[in-house]
């Protein structure tokens, strides 16, 4: 009798460590993980469909080839800025970059910037504009006459990755998200590098 | 107006090439037959008559030194970026050159904004970096303001798919720099180096700072900064041991020719002086090590004692891979 409870207590016990036990491990990891995945999962869809919505504007504009009047290029640029920002009138800053995004990015570039790489990256990032500053808002297009600075490589890799029609730029310490073909401030994150 | 502000500056151009060819140039490449010659100018998109002054000089010893292509290695369009800035800042500046049916191949700067890719004088085809192959010489134009995961991909593919003898690379930010003002670009070099030595590149052009340099061989690769084709910060090189050659006296730029193992390198101020020059000897291909070359100086104009006095360093002897 005494050696039969046993035997069932064990039966019991690995029941325990190969159902439950590990339910709760994945639950231990699963809240963190899933919830960054899906936060970041939320912003790469957004960025898709920004990016759709750019397309079918550029498509509304004659193609943009190579050409030796830089007219062409600088009438486009201006004419696709003035559709997207028709497009997007009503656009608010945390369109793309919501609230749970902005702090999934901060997170990590939070933990980036500390130590000997946080100094390395400050220093790529400042080294082309370390005296002068503009205040970004979403849809502003970007000062031609202001330089861009280096968008840490090494941060790149682990943020996630954009189409080309966007690139991450360091304006200060805010980050924005900037259409590269019309030069706009899609959206931006205000002091994301801490 | 546009006009008359037209011919004023293409005389201008002209004027500072017919003064510069009456002045004895002093050419220390071999001009080889069947040579890859090329020219290499970094952050001179100003406008300002410097710029105009040593694209007359190119002029000038492109009568001697017929180069076919020209590195644009960022800067190109410096402030506004209006028709008229592209006018200003390139076709004039370049017009002879351009007339005369030279190629420019421009890399970003950071402070070109990414349209300038469509631009067809820059020869980008709509692309942020790009590759080309000229005899035996594979190019790698990179965009270093932002060095996405899939750039890095596509340089790693090309560079491994590249047949080529020589393969050059070439951006905006140095990845090894003795200037004061922004140094070197340790970022990039962590995850561009690791490339560079896999696949065997040999040569590595920058601009950014706006001074000459030439530094000494880094894991067997050649680094030149040539930031001063327009802009000039000078007094800004401070010797460090990266130093090989440097010159930050007055605006320069490079003339390259490449004959078989051979690279011949010769940095040009906009007065036509000779401020540095030399050869770098392509090592023969072992398997699955990269080809590291050697550099020998050159000889004659103002390389060496002048150099020296400008940057307190000087070339007295030939640095080698193992510096």
């Amino acid at each position: 009798m005494k050696r039969r409870i046993q035997v069932t207590r064990l039966l019991l016990w690995l029941s325990f460590f190969a159902f439950v036990a590990p339910g709760f491990a994945a639950q231990a990891r699963a809240p963190q993980g899933s919830e960054e995945a899906r936060d970041l999962k939320d912003f790469t869809d957004r960025v898709r469909v920004y990016v759709k919505m750019q397309k079918a504007l550029e498509a509304s504009l004659p193609t943009l080839k190579p050409t030796k009047d830089p007219a062409q290029i600088v009438e486009y640029q201006q004419a696709l800025a003035r559709k997207i920002v028709d497009a997007r009138r009503d656009a608010h800053q945390g369109d793309i970059f919501t609230h749970e995004a902005a702090e999934r990015f901060r997170k990590i570039i939070r933990k980036s910037f500390q130590g000997s790489e946080g100094r390395r990256l400050r220093r790529t990032i400042q080294q082309d504009t370390p005296f002068k500053v503009v205040p970004m808002h979403v849809n502003d297009v970007f000062p031609d006459d202001t330089p861009v600075t280096t968008t840490p490589p090494t941060l790149m890799l682990k943020l996630p990755e954009l189409p080309p029609e966007l690139a991450y730029r360091f304006v200060g310490r805010d980050l924005a998200l900037k259409d590269s073909k019309a030069g706009l401030i899609v959206d931006l994150i205000p002091k994301a590098i801490p | 107006m546009l006009t008359m502000r037209r011919s004023a500056f293409i005389s201008c151009v002209a004027l500072a090439a017919i003064s510069v060819s009456l002045n004895a140039q002093e050419m220390t490449l071999p001009l080889k037959a069947n040579s890859v010659r090329f020219a290499a100018i970094g952050d001179m998109g100003n406008g300002g008559k410097e710029q105009y002054a040593v694209a007359g000089q190119m002029l000038a010893y492109r009568a001697k030194f017929p180069f076919e292509f020209v590195l644009m290695l960022g800067d190109n369009l410096i402030g506004g970026k209006d028709p008229i800035d592209y006018q200003n800042k390139f076709e004039l500046p370049y017009k002879a050159l351009l007339d005369a049916g030279v190629k420019f191949y421009a890399v970003f700067g950071n402070h070109d904004i990414s349209n300038e890719r469509f631009y067809k004088l820059f020869n980008m085809n709509g692309q942020q970096y790009y590759t080309y192959k000229k005899s035996n010489v594979r190019f790698f134009a990179l965009d270093s303001n932002y060095m996405t995961p899939q750039q890095l991909a596509w340089l790693e593919k090309e560079l491994q798919n590249s047949g080529s003898d020589w393969k050059i690379c070439y951006l905006h930010h140095p990845l090894y720099s003795s200037g004061s003002f922004h140094g070197s670009s340790v970022e990039l070099r962590l995850l561009l180096e690791p490339l560079f030595i896999k696949y065997g590149v040999q040569v590595v052009f920058a601009g950014h700072e706006h001074i000459y340099e030439r530094v000494k061989p880094q894991n067997g690769i050649i680094y030149f900064t040539e930031g001063a084709s327009g802009e000039l910060r000078k007094g800004n090189l401070t010797k460090t041991n990266l130093t090989a050659a440097g010159y930050d006296q007055d605006r320069t730029f490079m003339l390259v020719e490449i004959a078989g193992d051979e690279l011949y390198f010769q940095t040009i101020s906009r007065v036509g002086l000779t401020v540095d020059s030399g050869v770098i000897q392509r090592a023969a291909k072992i398997t699955g090590a990269a080809s590291w070359p050697t550099v020998r100086p050159g000889h004659g104009g103002l390389r060496g004692r002048t150099v020296a006095k400008a940057i307190g360093v000087g070339l007295t002897r030939a640095p080698t891979a193992a510096e």
